[in-house]
């Protein structure tokens, strides 16, 4: 500014003596003006004074003399000189003393250093000086040699900010600072002292939380401890009387205050007084006299919270127990039930009681002291106790009472729930329920059981203990129409009697159709046309199906006016299929309307189908089996699946849905091995599936060989007999006559065999169990599980041990047999095949009744054939089977339509030989000649040229 | 594991054990002891959140010595006796404080707490048989924040500390003293 006005001055220098001197004024006058403006307007403020508040870190600064509004207030840490605070403040003059004052607060604790303040006065840009510098001396002073910490055993609320400092002991090294086990950093403040800031603290526990100032040796040398909690928060002021007089005051404590201990823990007053027993979580307080307006102050080192409650007397009555609790009169089906009060104005006030016996029971009246209870049962042990409360501007209940206990006197029982289980049609059972403990009204001490018939005027009479609740009866000499009456005993008497017509037997299957019931998951629900004849209702009973004698009968009774209902019982199980009845009910007579069949749960059945067997039919496989036996159905049955097998994995052939068709025919199949797998399926899935195998082989080429072989060696042997036979047939013919019974023919036989041995590599077999079949070759099938059982048959054969099969050479008359033919007339071969040899056994040729060809096409009067053997009989030209060589039949001249008796005529004598089975020729010219070998080998054992 | 040396240890004491000598039995709680108070001082610094490594300022409570070679085994059992009656009495000191603090609360630390308690006069008993003379057994100590020098609540809890750290060592003298007077007193009946 000087230089400014420098400037001003000095472009005119002839006035230089006048701007000297003017100079100089101007200068005066600004110091003048600016002593007028600056100090000699503001003076500084006077006697400034410093009180500390330690406990609220608050510092009230005072002083006089300011002459201002407004302040300039500087604080510094004194020992290192830190700005503290240098902040304007407004400040006005307290008139009646003339001071001004200003308050700080600290956010560090006064205790922690020294500080230094000074304020000025301040007016717009213009401010005074300075005070004289004022010092709150802190406790780090060298004579406060202690270690200390601050601020200690502080209570602040949950969230807040605190500053702790450490001041270390004189001479000691500070270490570090911790919070809990936090390690926190720190600020120093001064040569011994150290702080830190923690924000936003969370509850403490109940010994508080820990801030510890340790030495570089990890020493404790100081700490402090600060409670963080809340303040109480009370809730839900209810008072209430108990006894008409006094008042009972409850509330809810609220908010956990995280404060504990004699100092911090809350305490609370109920209309200015105190409530000593008001703690933990027992928040009631009580006064002597009803007041009708309460105030609940509920105060801790946090601050307090105030609840109130108003209410008229007759407005909050829950009355104590009633007390001395009585039965002045016990009955079989009531009781009375009285009390007393111990507060006479219950007495007078209209009451509302409970009563708690098997439920609650209500009842009201002036003073109530005394009840009836009924509806009890007889011979019932109750436990009784009795709450009240007003009836008039019912507030609440009242406390229970004590417990009564009493019991009711007997009673005689209800009648038994009866009923008859018929096995035959004069055979039966009658069964009853074991009576509960509330229809025997007493220990039932027996039974009795009356058998009578009004046709027969008869009646029969058995007493029973009272263990006993079921009774096989007789009803042959009873008549037609038998009633069974069944009475209960006890202490009281006798019950009535319950009555039961018995019904007439009725099996499955006869006259009633049986309809299936599904299981809804509670219970299997029926339903039905209602019945003219169901005076006394109807009745369901029913068992396990397959249960034979002996079951387990369970039943349940409906309203006549009913019909439907939901058969339930705990005795249902899975895959057990039951029948249940439905019987009409009158005095006259029991009439069974309907059964039906159910499961409660249906389950894949538990074995495969049985008697799985495979024939051969031509290029067809024709597959029959028998059903899966009832209890191992565990479902209805709802069909078969027919699976060609390979390996493990199945092809499914045919569904059959029809569960009564027990064979399929798998048709065009090519030669080869087979399996095939039957399942039987219920709703729940099919069962594990049985298997058979079966094998397609031409064999024709084999066989052939293996005749042709065995043929000449047999003509060579044949030649070789004729001509010994010749020289000593006349002593054996005398030998051999024999008269044939019941035929009234005399015939010879020379029985003898001539085994021949097949290449053991041969396919033929000879067996007993084998069905005939009209292709060439007969065929036994074997399980799969036979085969994996039998390793002696498998043994014999060089055939892998699943397919085992048998070419069949066996009499036209068991052909349709399976077992071995004791009547056979190849006795000899019915041995070698049940030695299990691979021998082939050629019975001897036959004539007369002593032969029959396996196959021939003529039946025999004297042996009538059955059904299925005629329908195994191939047809002429497309049979493939055997013959004799020597057939007596179309080719024998003998045996044209002249019946057996001239079959035998050919010759007296019979020579019985070997023959050898020959395919059918299925050529007509085979059909009408039949082989040279063969006509000469039959001509040459009948004698004819 | 611990408590099952403390169920062996229990068993030992109450049984009739005619082979068990007076001494035995009373190392043998000392012993106990010593596990009960060195529990308890860990429970009490999970409680306050002290590092175990952080120690309280100040000097031995209860100062007694029973270093001194001059001392017979009957003069260590006496002195022995004194200062174990000077740890009940801080010990019950300690109890009415932290209830006046903090209310009475039922936690595992206040159960060993009570548990040391009992066990400490149990030893006092032991200890007043072993000296066959009519020693006191009562706690000996007033409890008086002056003399104790407890100021402000963090000093409260150093007291407790120390008094704790005091209850270990005497508990540990205890132990080892009336160990080495069993086995003398079981030599000296061998021969």
């Amino acid at each position: 500014m000087f230089k400014a006005w420098e400037i001003f001055l000095y472009p005119n220098p002839a006035l230089n003596f006048f701007t000297t001197v003017s100079r100089t004024c101007l200068v005066v006058l600004y110091l003048g003006f600016q002593t007028v403006d600056g100090s000699a307007g503001l003076a500084p403020p006077q006697q400034v004074r410093l009180d500390a508040d330690k406990e609220t870190q608050t510092l009230s600064v005072t002083w006089e003399d300011g002459h201002a509004s407004t302040f300039d207030v500087e604080i510094l840490r004194t020992e290192l000189m830190e700005m503290v605070l240098n902040e304007t403040v407004g400040v006005t003059e307290d008139q009646s003393t003339g001071k001004h004052q200003w308050n700080w607060t600290s956010p560090v604790p006064l205790e922690c250093t020294s500080l230094s303040v000074k304020v000025r006065s301040r007016d717009g840009q213009d401010v005074s000086e300075w005070s004289s510098q004022q010092i709150l001396p802190g406790l780090d002073l060298p004579d406060n040699t202690d270690s200390q910490m601050y601020p200690e055993g502080k209570t602040v609320p949950v969230g807040s900010n605190m500053t702790f400092c450490c001041i270390v002991e004189e001479g000691q090294q500070f270490g570090s600072l911790w919070y809990k086990d936090t390690l926190v950093k720190e600020n120093m403040l001064s040569r011994r002292t150290y702080a830190t800031t923690m924000t936003n603290q969370g509850p403490s526990n109940p010994s508080g939380t820990n801030v510890v100032c340790s030495n570089e040796k990890k020493m404790i040398i100081a700490g402090a401890v600060v409670f963080v909690g809340y303040p109480p928060l009370p809730s839900d002021l209810v008072c209430e009387t108990h006894d008409l007089t006094s008042v009972d005051c409850q509330w809810s404590k609220g908010r956990d205050t995280y404060l504990f201990g004699m100092t911090r823990q809350t305490y609370y007053t109920l209309n200015g007084r105190n409530c000593p027993k008001a703690r933990n979580s027992n928040m009631r307080c009580g006064l002597e006299q009803w007041d009708g307006n309460w105030t609940l102050v509920a105060r801790n080192l946090l601050g307090e919270f105030r609840l109130t409650d108003a209410a008229e007397l007759g407005h909050r009555v829950r009355p104590v127990a009633p007390v001395n609790l009585t039965t002045p009169e016990v009955y079989s089906w009531n009781a009375s039930v009285g009390w007393l009060w111990k507060d006479k104005g219950f007495e007078r006030l209209s009451l509302i009681c409970q009563v708690c016996l098997s439920g609650h029971q209500t009842y009201t009246g002036y003073g109530l002291n005394t009840v009836v209870l009924k509806d009890l049962q007889p011979d019932e042990k109750y436990s009784v106790k009795v709450r009240c409360g007003s009836q008039k501007n019912f507030w609440k209940w009242g406390e229970w009472s004590l417990p009564l206990s009493f019991q009711t006197k007997m009673d005689r029982s209800v009648a038994p729930d009866i009923w008859l289980w018929m096995d035959s049609d004069n055979l039966g059972r009658v069964l009853w329920k074991p009576l509960t403990k509330s229809e025997s009204h007493g220990q039932i001490s027996g039974y009795e059981v009356i058998l009578w018939s009004p046709e027969e005027n008869s009646q029969q009479t058995l007493t029973l203990p009272q263990s006993v609740y079921s009774l096989p009866i007789n009803v042959t000499d009873l008549g037609s129409k038998v009633t069974v009456t069944v009475t209960a005993r006890n202490p009281a008497g006798v019950s009535l009697p319950a009555n039961v017509v018995i019904p007439r037997y009725l099996p499955d299957a006869e006259d009633t159709a049986i309809s299936k019931v599904a299981f809804n998951g509670s219970g299997f629900p029926l339903s039905w046309v209602a019945h003219a004849n169901a005076s006394c209702g109807y009745v369901v009973d029913w068992y396990n199906t397959s249960c034979t004698q002996d079951c387990n009968v369970e039943w349940t009774r409906v309203a006549a006016d009913n019909t439907n209902t939901m058969v339930q019982s705990g005795n249902f199980f899975a895959g057990v299929r039951y029948t249940f009845s439905l019987y009409a009910c009158s005095s006259e007579s029991t009439v069974l309307l309907e059964r039906w069949h159910g499961y409660m749960q249906e389950l894949v059945p538990s074995r495969t189908v049985l008697r799985l067997s495979p024939n051969q039919e031509g290029a067809d496989v024709q597959l029959t089996w028998d059903q899966i036996p009832l209890e191992h159905q565990r479902g209805f049955i709802l069909g078969y699946t027919v699976y060609l097998t390979n390996a493990s994995h199945l092809t499914l052939l045919a569904n059959i849905t029809d569960p009564q068709l027990t064979n399929h025919t798998v048709r065009n199949l090519v030669l080869g091995s087979y399996k095939f797998t039957v399942k039987a399926y219920t709703a729940a899935g099919e069962d594990g599936g049985a298997t058979v195998s079966i094998s397609l082989e031409p064999y024709t080429y084999w066989l052939i060989m293996e005749i042709l072989v065995a043929l000449g060696t047999m003509t060579c042997l044949l030649i070789v007999i004729t001509i010994a036979f010749t020289g000593f047939s006349f002593s054996i013919f005398t030998i051999l006559w024999k008269t044939m019974p019941g035929t009234g023919l005399i015939c010879v036989c020379f029985q003898g065999t001539l085994d021949v041995k097949p290449s053991p590599h041969s396919m033929v077999h000879i067996v007993e169990d084998s069905v005939w079949d009209s292709s060439k070759e007969a065929l036994v099938t074997v399980p799969e599980e036979d085969e994996e059982g039998t390793g002696d048959e498998a043994a014999d054969t060089d055939e892998p041990a699943s397919l085992r099969y048998y070419n069949q050479v066996v009499e036209e008359g068991s052909s349709s047999q399976r077992r071995p033919h004791a009547s056979d007339s190849s006795a000899s071969s019915t041995g070698s095949m049940d030695s299990g040899h691979t021998d082939v056994t050629y019975t001897g040729i036959q004539t007369s009744a002593c032969y029959r060809p396996q196959m021939q096409s003529a039946s025999c009067p004297e042996e009538p054939q059955t059904g299925p053997e005629e329908h195994l009989q191939p047809p002429v030209g497309s049979f493939g089977g055997y013959q004799p060589q020597c057939s007596w039949k179309q080719d024998s001249p003998e045996a044209d339509g002249d019946g057996l008796d001239q079959t035998c005529l050919g010759s007296p004598t019979s020579v019985t030989s070997s023959q050898f089975l020959l395919p059918y020729d299925t050529s007509e010219e085979g059909k009408e000649h039949p082989s040279s070998a063969s006509t000469w080998f039959h001509n040459l054992l009948t004698g004819k040229p | 594991m611990a408590d099952q040396e403390h169920i062996e240890i229990d068993t030992l004491l109450d049984m009739p054990a005619p082979g068990r000598s007076r001494t035995g039995r009373a190392a043998a709680l000392a012993r106990l002891l010593h596990q009960d108070c060195t529990y308890l001082l860990e429970l009490y610094r999970e409680r306050e959140s002290l590092l175990s490594d952080h120690t309280p300022a100040g000097d031995r409570i209860v100062s007694l010595s029973l270093s001194s070679p001059d001392l017979s085994s009957d003069e260590q059992v006496q002195l022995l006796h004194s200062a174990l009656r000077k740890c009940l009495g801080l010990l019950e000191c300690l109890i009415l404080r932290e209830e006046e603090e903090m209310g009475e609360l039922e936690g595992e630390y206040e159960t060993v707490r009570k548990g040391v308690r009992d066990r400490l006069g149990h030893l006092l008993h032991s200890t007043k048989v072993l000296l066959e003379t009519e020693e006191d057994v009562t706690p000996d100590h007033q409890c008086n924040e002056e003399v104790d020098g407890v100021v402000g609540t963090f000093g409260a809890k150093m007291w407790t500390y120390r008094v704790l750290l005091e209850l270990i060592h005497w508990a540990n003298s205890a132990s080892q003293t009336l160990h080495v007077l069993h086995s003398e007193r079981e030599g000296r009946e061998d021969i």
